[in-house]
Formats: structure tokens, C-alpha cells, sequence
């Protein structure tokens, strides 16, 4: 087990470029951009990490995407992901190269891939961060998240120990764009896993519609109130040319597939209009919707928090509210067309 | 060869999230009156790890850490049908973040010969969800996230799990020993049975295991736990217009004036 480490040997900042079949992860290139700020707050290099079979393309748009290094560890037993390969690599490369800090995606892949190796590199790591600062005077990674119920913002250090680990759910930092023009340095780096190492097989891997809601301008949500009937939460959506976007509850209930949940556990949206339909405002929900341009809010408990945060509240039936509402927009929309 | 299992089915307690109450002076969350319970998400691992033992064969033996009271959870599964329950209870464990907390579950597994671990998908009073991989790690066993079916293959020392990957979903197939962590509401969680529940809260009595039970005292607690809360902040607010409309038509034209449609 290791023991204490010498903080001063480590250095720079490290983004994890999660991919799937040759196919880079939103998430990576918004943390990249995040990353590349945190680095230059140190005065030290971003450093993009990618492991696959077939990834050389990302290596280049690590460095467009603001990467000082990429590290490429390509071989067939990195695709598809397994926690087993990628952790004992990833264990090396941290003993070998010493990252300062490094930044995962709080995706599913993201999170099993980083409890994986925070033990064997006896990391600090926080999960689902919504915040990441460097501390002027220490220069140790401020990592912020919301506490049970999100009533107050917990700062997580990690004094002793590195690298300093955090996840990040998708679509709380904005990627930035491609730069052609940018320049780096590409490494290659040999595998160093064996079989010994892989603990698992896929053996089918079936992949849908990749639902993204973060980009999305207008989402239409709802919560337990829909009881499960998001029939006018979706006319709604489509007549507005947007998403259909749910509460954990909603998810839970198996109502609609996770990739549309929104909240602390789930996706961060910053649509320009977010209308919320039957939902009551848990703040772990409200974490994700927070940084919309404008909320609209029905509810049949005119005591809901939801009303507190929201721009404009209505007090009824989300099944008479919402289909009056539609009906409304399209009497707009074809008298001014 | 086939064989039956050692199914160890972690749990923890947790303060209950409906039942915490907003101070009215303050505003803030007020969660020291709030009940401690099981974590809901345990209800669907203890679900999983009874299924598995009805499929194979096998033991059940819930396992949670925290203070003596902690007890209350381990009653919970026993009375759900677990066989038996540890209770990893010690001074030297006060403070452990997931990386002592994992590793403590992880001694405790090795200890009972495990064949399989199940866990929830995360706590719901931290949410961090790196239990689970952390068990696996310390301890080099595969591992299963975000599980929403399992089919056992004790004929192949296997379990294999349709994973939920976000958009689609994997079928992997893992050697045993396995941590897995099954998704939350991957399953209906039976009701404890009359007779269970009664003998879970009168007769059972959990096995206590120490910090130097299980060889790690010198690895847990807060001393070991490379994070450690650097600070609180209230969270900011958004300054919101919070305007009540009587109508359907005044929130269109409120929208309309804002460009928003």
C-alpha cells in the first residue's frame, strides 16, 4: 500500500479522454477546456489521456481542443471499455508520469473508470463536482460539490495525497471550439496489461440513440406528477422544436431512460426556456436546470419549491396546463406565420 | 465446477431523505431529526443478492460499517431474508472516506470468503457511487456498475450483467469474486416476512468486526482518507422573477415579451 507521497513531485493537470468505438465522450472536451484553465492558473501542462484500439484522430483533437500532451495507449485490449485493462494502464502511467490532477467524466464509463483507480494510485477523489478551482495560496484543486439535499456547497481537498481526482457530470462545463492551429505533442505509449488484468468480457454491446439534452434551447421536464404520462410534456417539446427532460424520480420509476434525467445525478442543462411540469424542485434536480435563461413552473401545490425558482409559475393540473399551453404556442405560431 | 456462493450484500445507513425538514429561520436543510434508514438503493442490492442465492444456492450475509447503531440496517436485510449480518464497527473506522471505506468492506468480503458482492448504485446521503469499484480495486476482483439484470454461471465461476452504458446497454461476462453494483430500481425489493422481521429485530445479533479483526488499522479512518472537507458555502441562489400567472394565455405573452418562444 502506498504511503505518503512527496506533493511537490507531481505535476500537471490530466483529462481523461473517455471514447467509445473511436468516438470521443462530449464530456471529455468540456472537461479539456476546464482542464486547460486549471493548468494555466498553475502555470503547468494539460495533459489529454487516450486508450483504445483506434484513437490516433483524438489525439489530434485533444491538442486543437487546447492539450499541451496527448499520451495515446493504443492496443485491441482497450476497446471495448473494461475497468480491468484500463485501471492496471492507467495505475502505471500515474506511478510513472505523476499527474497533479486529473479530471473524469461523470459519465457511467467516467465513474466505474475512476473508483476503479483511485484506490490503487491512493488518490483523493471527488465525485460530481460542480465546481473546480485552483486555491491561490496552496495551489491544491478545490473541488465543490452539493451536499445531501444540495442545501450548501461542500469544498473537498486533497492535502497529502495525489493525484487529485474529480468527476464531472456532462454539460456543466462548455467544451471549447477546435483551434487547427494549435500545436502539441503527441506520445505513444506501449500497453502494459495482460491478460492477468482482465477480469471480464463484453460480450454484446448495443448502443441506441445517444440522447444529448445538454444542447438542447428548449426542454420540456417532468416529475412524479406526470404519474408516468409525458404524452403533453413531449407535444410540448416537439411543437417547441425541443427535449423531453425528466426528474430522478421519473427515471426511477422506469418512466423514461436515464440520458434524460436532469440534476445533480444526472445531466446539467442551459436551455434558453425550461418548462417544469409536475415537478416539486428537490434541489439535487434544481442543480441541474439552474443556469437556464428562463423557468416556467406548473404544479397543482401552489406550496411547491419549484415556484421559487422559477420565472413564472402556474398553479394547475400539468394534464390541462400543458395541452392548453401547446394549443396556445400553435394559435401564435400560425397567426404570426 | 458448480458450486454454491458467498453472497456478501453491502449496506448502509443513511439519514432518510423524505424526512428531512427545512429549518424555517434559516432556510437550510435540517437533517439531524431526520430517521436513519436503510439506503433505498440497498433495498434493490439485497433483492439481487436474495435472487441470486433462490438461482444458486449459497449464503447471504449483509455487511455494513458504522457505530453500534448502525445495527438497525443489518436487521433490515436479515429481516428481508440475509442469512446473517457483520457489523464493521470500530473508533479507528471514524472519518473514512470511500478509499478506508471501501477497503474496510473489501477485508471484510475476503474475510467471509466471498464469491460475490453486491452493492446499491450509491448512497443517497453522499452519492459518490465509488464504493463499489473501490471494493473491487482493493481487493484486484471484477467489477459490475450500473447492473440492471443478472443471469448467474456457477458452472463457469461467472456472473454476467446486462450494464446500462448510457444510451444502449453491455453484456459482460465477469469471474468471480465480482463486486457488483446494481443499478437503483433495477428490481422489486419483496416485503420482509412477518416471522423474519420479528426474529431479525428480537433474536439476531450481528457479528462485530473490528478495525484489527480484519489487519487494517492502520489503514482507515480519517488519517488514511486522502480527501477531507476543505469548507462549507451556502450555495448561491438565482435571482428569479417568481411571478404567479392566473392563465395560459398571460404566460404566452410573458414568454413572447422575453423572446423565450
Amino acid at each position: 500500500m502506498p504511503g505518503e507521497v512527496d506533493t511537490d513531485e507531481y505535476e500537471d493537470v490530466w483529462v481523461f479522454i473517455e471514447q467509445h468505438e473511436s468516438e470521443a465522450a462530449k464530456v471529455s472536451w468540456e472537461l479539456l477546456q476546464k482542464g486547460r484553465e486549471l493548468a494555466d492558473e498553475k502555470g503547468e501542462r494539460l495533459v489529454a489521456l487516450v486508450m483504445g484500439e483506434d484513437v490516433s484522430h483524438l489525439a489530434e483533437e485533444a491538442i486543437e481542443r487546447g492539450a499541451d500532451e496527448v499520451l495515446v495507449v493504443e492496443d485491441p485490449i482497450f476497446e471495448p471499455y473494461l475497468p480491468g485493462p484500463y485501471g492496471e494502464q492507467f495505475s502505471e502511467l500515474v506511478e510513472e508520469r505523476k499527474p497533479d490532477i486529473v479530471l473524469i467524466g461523470g459519465s457511467h464509463t467516467g465513474r466505474d473508470f475512476a473508483g476503479r483507480v483511485a484506490v490503487p494510485t491512493y488518490a483523493g477523489l471527488t465525485a460530481d463536482c460542480t465546481e473546480l478551482e485552483i486555491e491561490a495560496d496552496t495551489h491544491l484543486l478545490l473541488a465543490k460539490r452539493p451536499t445531501f439535499g444540495g442545501d450548501a456547497m461542500a469544498t473537498i481537498k486533497c492535502v497529502e495525497h495525489r493525484p487529485q481526482m474529480a468527476t464531472v457530470r456532462p454539460g456543466v462545463f462548455d467544451a471549447a471550439e477546435p483551434d487547427p492551429d494549435r500545436e502539441g505533442t503527441t506520445t505513444e505509449v506501449e500497453a502494459a496489461v495482460g491478460e492477468e488484468n482482465v477480469h471480464s468480457r463484453v460480450l454484446e454491446r448495443v448502443v441506441g440513440d445517444i440522447t444529448d439534452i445538454t444542447d438542447a434551447e428548449v426542454i420540456v421536464a417532468g416529475g412524479f406528477g406526470t404519474e408516468g404520462e409525458f404524452g403533453p410534456i413531449e407535444e410540448l417539446a416537439d411543437l417547441l422544436g425541443g427535449e423531453v427532460a425528466a426528474t430522478r424520480e421519473a427515471v426511477e420509476e422506469g418512466w423514461i431512460e436515464a440520458a434524460r434525467q436532469v440534476g445533480q445525478t444526472g445531466k446539467t442543462v442551459k436551455p434558453d426556456l425550461y418548462v417544469a411540469a409536475g415537478i416539486s424542485g428537490a434541489i439535487q434536480h434544481l442543480e441541474g436546470m439552474n443556469d437556464s435563461q428562463t423557468i416556467v413552473a406548473i404544479n397543482d401545490d401552489p406550496n411547491a419549491p419549484i415556484f421559487d425558482d422559477a420565472d413564472y409559475g402556474i398553479v394547475g393540473d400539468l394534464f390541462e396546463v400543458l395541452p392548453a399551453l401547446t394549443d396556445a404556442i400553435r394559435d401564435e405560431q400560425e397567426g404570426t406565420a | 465446477m458448480s458450486r454454491e456462493w458467498n453472497i456478501v450484500v453491502c449496506v448502509k445507513q443513511v439519514p432518510d431523505a423524505d424526512d428531512v425538514s427545512i429549518d424555517p429561520d434559516t432556510g437550510t436543510l435540517n437533517r439531524s431529526d431526520a430517521e436513519a434508514v436503510l439506503n433505498k438503493p440497498d433495498y434493490n442490492a439485497v433483492e439481487t443478492a436474495l435472487r441470486l442465492k433462490e438461482a444458486v444456492g449459497g449464503t447471504v450475509t449483509a455487511v455494513t460499517m458504522g457505530p453500534p447503531f448502525a445495527k438497525a440496517v443489518l436487521e433490515a436485510a436479515v429481516g428481508l431474508g440475509a442469512d446473517d449480518g457483520i457489523l464493521l464497527t470500530d473508533r479507528a473506522f471514524g472519518g473514512s472516506d470511500t478509499w478506508p471505506t471501501s477497503l474496510a468492506l473489501a477485508a471484510s468480503a475476503e474475510e467471509l470468503d466471498g464469491d460475490v458482492v453486491i452493492c446499491g448504485e450509491e448512497s443517497t446521503d453522499s452519492s459518490t457511487g465509488q464504493v463499489p469499484p473501490g471494493i473491487a480495486a482493493h481487493n484486484d476482483w471484477s467489477q459490475l456498475t450500473y447492473v440492471e439484470e443478472l443471469e448467474p454461471r456457477p458452472e463457469n465461476d461467472e456472473l454476467v450483467a446486462t450494464r446500462d452504458i448510457e444510451g444502449g446497454h453491455e453484456e459482460v461476462a465477469a469471474s468471480l469474486p465480482v463486486v457488483v453494483a446494481v443499478g437503483f430500481g433495477m428490481n422489486e425489493p419483496r416485503v420482509a416476512g412477518l416471522h423474519r422481521k420479528i426474529f431479525s429485530e428480537t433474536e439476531f445479533e450481528p457479528e462485530e468486526y473490528s478495525a484489527s479483526d480484519l489487519g487494517i488499522e492502520e489503514s482507515v479512518g480519517l488519517a488514511a482518507s486522502p480527501t477531507s472537507v476543505g469548507g462549507m458555502d451556502t450555495a448561491d441562489p438565482v435571482e428569479r422573477e417568481r411571478e404567479m400567472v392566473d392563465s395560459v394565455d398571460e404566460l404566452v405573452d410573458k414568454l413572447q415579451s422575453e423572446g423565450a418562444i
